[in-house]
């Protein structure tokens, strides 16, 4: 079975980007009482536990465009999405210690 | 009320309509079901029952019952009768079209906290090893995902941390968005003795339910909050409580992660929750809040029972965790008398919860993305499995509008009645080629759908249920499946349809094999609970007959130690206006079962003929309105009418209504806000504007829509057992 479940001929977001952002940003608001580096620790192992590969896909598309309307927290965490050594293995779930 | 005829054959089995999940004896003549008498050995009846249970059977053999499979090309076709063999054969090659034109992930399905262990468990090897991606959801994400969630990050086992007995035990009950005399009765019942016993009563809750003041129950203290404002009034608890030195230092430190208790106590503690800055904000006299924690710290043993008025929210996670702090910070943890307890709303939410219903997780909330994990499943499934999660069910919906989620087989569901947004849903449903819809009646969803698989009451399966107690109990056949198949048949016979080669003997196989690949259902299965009648999980080698108690000397965390977690406040986006200066909630009352698609059929429905909408006194009075008046509620989402009450019940500001009839569309008016981490729908606050109606522009005559009854049944309120 192919890595990708990338939808086939389709164009486009997989979610009405205004929503996604909205999601993501509510994930910012709760790690915002968490110290900086645990706040994207936490964030970012919720975007790869939780979210669907397209729209995390669709996340870091609207990222590389200026990710408008996301808070700095989010934007930083989920760029951590592409950096293998964040990839922590058994690493997944709510937030941990 | 004595039944003339004599019954042939007696059943034990479960009742489906709250997490109480009542033991009970079925008598049958034939394939008729002439009574239901609560079980004495139930336990967690001990022999008592509610209305629902013992009366709202009558739907298994309702006239609209669809006994025959149908199909048609386009939603605006009529239906069209077909044999089973030919609905399993279009609904395969629908199901393979849709993914060879849109691709793997344009499919997925959704199971229901009505189907049986065994089902859910299907539904996800359905979705998982025959679709070959992870859409897979289940109705709980409307409900209790926060649960999993808030308390699996604190004290790592997303359930009920008692059995019911529990109570019996506990000096203080805290029930927090919760009204168990109405929606967990049998339950309730059994609080209400505890606090005729001398145990003390907080009720967290805008509404001054019945749990809050009715003939035996009063609570000591009512923190009537505004909706919207859970976690500052938990977190203002909390921080009483870490100021005044009322938390366990001792328990902290040899059960819980000491340095998170650290940070925690600084957040909670710092002036932002302190009483006097909580309390205008969430409508509450700050003293009030003092007393409540003091009383709560004091214990000596507290417990907590909670609900959807917790969960619902935009911060339901956080709410959970509040829960699981505060639990932990006294030292509420580990012995009879206290814990953290979520109230399910159907029959089988835990199981669902269990089962591997979820986009993220396999049976036994182990991680798709987890190698190891997936490597298990694969071994015993003979595939090889995604290991990316899939869309939850909301965001099903969502792609469906851009097209990316087109085919989708809903098992036991109604999300048209009961998720949020409803015109949001119905334009997604629309957009679908493939929507299969497998359900004992025809409902709003199946208006949009392809292919109808007529389904099987609980009257008419054999599989197991797990209760609100995370008690493991049996459903048996009472009378054979009018349609023809168990429902746990037909999810197989769906993925023979789509070539991959399965095959069971009987339900009990099914749990077997989920008894294999889930280690808290580890030792379940049939034998077992035949001969001990029922077993709380974890039941496994350590525990061969259940466990009554979680955490009793550690937490299952990687570490074993609870943790604390960050709690912070965060306002809903959902505010009052000018233009929408109320705040709707929901709820749900006695003889009616959620969204009602069986008790609606049955004779239940004389006790609760429609929806109505509570107001208080003065906010009827600015509108003009008198009791009974019909009103339209409106949002920014969209409206409905209902009659208007007055009510004591409720604050000013606040209104609230129940959501048991499709013709309320209370559903039409709810916000598309919903969980920050699970997406769990903010059912619990809407900010609405109510106006009056005039007969003459009043749509709609017959709402109140009386089915033809069965037996003319006129009984008390709630039905203790005789005995
Ligand atoms: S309390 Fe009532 S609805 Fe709940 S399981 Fe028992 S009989 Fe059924």
């Amino acid at each position: 079975m192919a890595e990708s479940i990338g939808t086939a001929n389709v164009e486009g977001e997989v979610i009405d980007l205004d929503h996604l952002v909205v999601m993501a940003n509510q994930i910012g608001d709760f790690f915002a009482s968490y110290p900086p580096e645990r706040a994207r620790e936490g964030l970012r192992n919720h975007l790869r536990t939780y979210w669907d590969p397209r729209m995390r896909t669709a996340l870091l598309e609207h990222i590389d465009a200026g990710g408008d309307g996301l808070q700095e927290r989010v934007i930083e965490a989920a760029r951590l999405l592409r950096d293998r050594e964040s990839d922590k293995s058994g690493y997944y779930g709510p937030p941990k210690a | 009320m004595p039944n003339p005829r004599k019954p042939e054959k007696e059943t034990i089995t479960i009742c489906p309509y709250c997490g109480v999940g009542c033991g009970f004896k079925a008598e049958t003549i034939g394939n008729e079901i002439v009574r239901m008498t609560p079980w004495k050995e139930g336990k967690s009846n001990h022999g008592h029952s509610c209305v629902k249970g013992r009366f709202a059977y009558d739907y298994y053999r309702h006239p609209d019952r669809v006994k025959t499979p149908m199909i048609r090309k386009s939603i605006d076709d009529p239906w069209q009768e077909v044999t089973w063999d030919e609905a399993f054969s279009y609904a395969a090659s629908e199901l393979k079209r849709v993914q060879a034109t849109y691709g793997r992930g344009s499919v997925g399905g959704v199971s229901s906290s009505r189907c049986t262990n065994e089902e859910i468990f299907l539904t996800q090897k359905f979705v998982r090893a025959v679709l070959g991606n992870n859409n897979i959801d289940n109705c709980a994400r409307i409900c209790h995902s926060p649960t999993q969630f808030g308390l699996t990050a604190t004290v790592g086992a997303g359930a009920a941390s008692q059995h019911f007995d529990s109570i019996l035990q506990a000096d203080v009950i805290m029930v927090v968005g919760a009204n168990p005399t109405e929606g967990h009765p049998v339950f309730g019942s059994m609080m209400k003795r505890r606090i005729r016993e001398g145990a003390k009563l907080i009720v967290i809750d805008p509404r001054r339910t019945e749990t809050v003041d009715s003939a035996h129950c009063h609570a000591d203290i009512h923190l009537s909050l505004l909706p919207g404002t859970n976690v500052a009034v938990l977190n203002s608890l909390a921080h009483v409580i870490v100021r005044e030195n009322l938390h366990k230092p001792e328990f902290i430190k040899a059960r819980c992660e000491w340095q998170e208790f650290e940070h925690w106590a600084e957040l909670v503690g710092s002036d932002e929750y302190a009483p006097e800055t909580v309390g205008p904000i969430a409508g509450l006299d700050p003293e009030d809040i003092r007393r409540a924690a003091r009383l709560y710290a004091s214990g000596p043993n507290s417990t907590v029972y909670y609900g959807l008025g917790v969960t619902e929210h935009s911060q339901g996670s956080t709410g959970v965790m509040c829960l699981g702090n505060l639990g932990l910070a006294c030292g509420m943890y580990g012995r009879e008398g206290v814990g953290v307890n979520p109230l399910r709303g159907q029959g089988n939410v835990q199981g669902g919860s269990c089962l591997g219903s979820w986009p993220h997780v396999f049976s036994g909330y182990r991680f798709v993305t987890d190698k190891a994990t997936r490597s298990s499943f694969e071994a015993e499934w003979g595939v090889t499995l995604d290991g990316e999660p899939g869309l939850r069910l909301p965001n099903m919906f969502d792609a469906a509008l851009t097209d990316h989620f087109k085919g989708m087989y809903i098992m036991g569901e109604d999300p048209v009645q009961s998720d949020p947004n409803q015109n949001h849903i119905i334009s997604a449903l629309k957009k679908m080629e493939c929507v299969i819809v497998h359900d004992i009646f025809e409902n709003e969803t199946s208006k949009y759908a392809h292919v109808f698989l007529p389904g099987s009451s609980s009257m008419e399966k054999d599989g197991s249920f797990t209760n609100a107690e995370r008690r493991l109990g049996r459903v048996r056949k009472v009378v054979e499946p009018l349609a023809g198949y168990q429902d746990w048949e037909v999810t197989v016979k769906l993925m023979n349809a789509m070539g991959y080669d399965v095959h069971y003997n009987h339900a009990g196989e099914v749990l077997d094999e989920l008894a294999r690949l889930s280690p808290a259902y580890g030792g379940a299965s049939f034998e077992l609970l035949d001969r001990v009648g029922s077993a709380q999980w974890p039941v496994n080698k350590d525990a061969p007959e259940g466990t009554e108690v979680l955490h009793m000397e550690k937490f299952p965390r990687a570490n074993g130690l609870g943790t604390f977690m960050l709690t912070g406040f965060v306002p809903t986006r959902e505010r009052v206006t000018e233009q929408f200066p109320l705040l709707l909630t929901t709820g749900r009352i006695l003889s009616q079962y959620n969204v009602g698609t069986q008790t609606r059929r049955t004779a239940n429905s004389m006790w609760h003929a429609e929806d109505v909408l509570e107001m208080s006194l003065g906010d009827m009075q600015t509108r003009g309105l008198r009791d009974g008046d019909w009103v339209k509620v409106t949002s920014r989402f969209g409206a409905t009418q209902l009659r208007v009450k007055e009510s004591v019940r409720v604050n000013p500001g606040v209104i609230y209504t129940t959501f048991h009839h499709a013709e309320s569309k209370a559903n039409a008016v709810t916000s598309d806000l919903s969980d920050w981490a699970t997406n769990c729908p903010e059912y619990k606050v809407t900010a609405v504007e109510v106006s009056k109606v005039t007969t003459d522009n009043r749509p709609r005559t017959d709402t109140a829509q009386q089915r033809p009854q069965h037996e003319e049944r006129r009984e008390p309120e709630l039905a203790e057992a005789e005995g």
